[in-house]
């Protein structure tokens, strides 16, 4: 009896909590497809009156820039900050795990936690100037590298391993293994699943990414998805309908790749936030 | 034998080499340069010659209104939005832990953390419309409820409040799921125990469960109080530091004077800002490991 009230009870709360968190998706989704008059008339309305597809003309092309332009740059970067960052990340926690008496690896993984420390935004006029010095500014080996330094991507492989039992590794050296071979063949393989956790955060982490992209871009030619989100946002006269239709193809693509691997990536994240 | 040992250290010199270039060129050297030009003259930061002013930007900084009161108001605001945010992700994760969702569980926990992977650009796009007074759907249903309507972004009492709002949508779902990583792993025994001695619920969770939640309260107050200090991407998005500076926070000011060339100010801000950072989250680990013992 108790029991079924506390559970009405408990429903009550999370069911108001839990419309008030997907309503913001629900309304983004009905105002692409909603003429922006309907919207002005009935904004609560989530239904379309009629499916008006009229945001593929407003947003065909933003700042001279086709929509396709800015799609196909979040997906190369992120994927390739992806690739480059979980290669990092592995490799260099592996060897500040198993030789942190190596003169200079304190350092840099001191060097690592001032830079998880400071505030990020704040990197922006030294950043600017690093880009430039290296002849990286506008370029997009440069948007890839910056992104794909990350804490979290750090932290879950550290943690990974050093969970490894010594013995493991101190066998297969006994048996003549050389350290490649320890790494390729016997560590890697065991590192697959966390492999994939980081590979998956380090995805959605960098598809968010909009800061670094527009301080090192020259120019609306190397902007992603949320860049132009942002710029289409605060261009005068720019249609509601049009917004809210490239908000919605900012937040799927990242979405989906949530959705089909909730799990891992909400065990991934808090881990990866406790070692921090 | 000293070759092979050579040889087998090489190896980790090599494999740490992609990890430790990127730290330094993208982490240490452009925190090192914001260091330099701080001690700058702003005209003159950029070039290959600075003129060296020593500490005159942070003395600036130091008597510049407009540092002093977004100071204050990021302290305030990291302060508001840590409680607001951890206090809601505890009541969601107790709400989550048990069994009273039954099926409902596994989509509320999804519901709320959908907005952490969602890119802040677009919920908070999407949260400055909600709050617009002619298409907003925020006071057409305060509307329909016969609330009053809800000044939002565009009054200076209801902005810092309206972004809280956008805030807390985007971020406490990740504080949620580290709280619940923390109440899968306590001692249920503990609660049994209590209950068997006649404690309520409340007691229950006050004198049992909430001091085995200390790591958990721990993280999250580290993370949340560098993540609300650094507040940037929701005021660049939606208020642009308005109404009337209400939400230009130091990250924003310092976006702002950087924007008008003045880089020696904007470097030290960020210093200052940075050793603040530190600083708490220091106290915060202090906190946390007295607690341990």
């Amino acid at each position: 009896m108790n029991r079924r009230w506390a559970s009405l009870l408990a429903y009550l709360v999370a069911i108001p909590v839990a419309i008030a968190f997907v309503f913001p998706y629900a309304w983004m989704f009905s105002g692409a497809f909603r003429r922006t008059r309907d919207v002005l008339s009935d904004p609560l309305r989530l239904w379309p009156e009629q499916f008006d597809l009229s945001f593929l003309a407003d947003i065909g092309r933003i700042g001279g820039v086709p929509l396709a332009s800015y799609f196909l740059n979040s997906i190369l970067f992120t994927l390739g900050a992806t690739v480059v960052g979980t290669v990092a990340a592995a490799l260099g926690a592996y060897a500040l795990v198993r030789r942190p008496d190596l003169p200079g690896f304190r350092l840099i993984r001191s060097g690592f936690m001032l830079t998880v420390m400071y505030p990020y935004m704040l990197l922006v006029i030294p950043v600017y100037i690093v880009m430039h010095t290296l002849g990286l500014l506008g370029s997009a080996l440069g948007i890839v590298l910056f992104l794909s330094l990350g804490p979290l991507q750090f932290f879950l492989f550290e943690q990974f391993f050093r969970a490894i039992p010594k013995e493991v590794i101190e066998a297969a050296t006994i048996d003549g293994a050389s350290e490649f071979q320890v790494l390729f063949r016997i560590v890697l393989p065991m590192a697959m699943p966390v492999t994939a956790t980081v590979s998956l955060i380090a995805f959605l982490l960098n598809w968010a990414q909009w800061f670094p992209v527009l301080v090192i871009s020259r120019g609306p030619e190397t902007y992603t998805l949320p860049v132009a989100l942002l710029s289409l946002n605060t261009e005068l006269g720019a249609s509601f309908q049009g917004i809210m239709a490239l908000a919605v193809i900012t937040t799927l693509p990242p979405a989906i790749v949530f959705l089909i691997a909730q799990k891992r990536v909400m065990q991934g994240m808090a881990q990866g936030a406790v070692k921090g | 034998m000293t070759l092979a040992r050579v040889r087998a250290e090489g190896v980790f010199y090599l494999l740490v080499l992609p990890f430790a270039a990127l730290t330094i060129l993208f982490g240490l050297w452009p925190i090192i340069l914001s260091v330099q030009v701080s001690f700058t003259a702003s005209a003159t930061a950029l070039s290959p010659n600075p003129t060296w002013v020593g500490f005159a930007n942070y003395a600036t900084i130091l008597s510049d209104e407009l540092f002093l009161a977004s100071l204050w108001r990021t302290l305030a605001y990291t302060v508001m939005a840590v409680t607001l945010n951890l206090a809601f992700a505890l009541g969601a994760a107790m709400l989550l832990d048990g069994t009273l969702l039954k099926r409902g569980n596994m989509v509320f926990r999804l519901v709320l953390f959908l907005p952490v992977v969602t890119p802040d650009v677009a919920g908070y796009v999407v949260w400055r419309w909600l709050f617009d007074h002619s298409f907003g759907a925020v006071n057409a249903a305060l509307d329909l409820l016969g609330l009053p309507a809800f000044g939002g972004l565009t009054t200076v009492q209801t902005a810092t409040f309206a972004i809280l709002i956008a805030e807390l949508w985007h971020h406490a779902g990740f504080y949620m799921i580290i709280f619940l990583a923390n109440l899968a792993i306590r001692d249920p025994a503990l609660e049994e125990a209590a209950k068997m001695d006649g404690a309520g619920a409340w007691a229950c969770f006050r004198h049992v469960i909430l001091p085995q939640l200390r790591p958990a309260i721990v993280i999250n107050l580290v993370y949340a109080t560098i993540q609300f200090l650094k507040t940037f991407t929701v005021v660049v998005v939606m208020t642009k530091g308005g109404p009337a500076e209400s939400t230009t926070f130091v990250s924003y000011l310092a976006y702002q004077y950087f924007d008008q060339a003045r880089y020696g100010e904007a470097t030290a801000m960020a210093s200052v800002l940075f050793a603040i950072v530190i600083a708490l989250s220091l106290l915060a680990y202090r906190l946390g490991e007295r607690g341990r013992t």
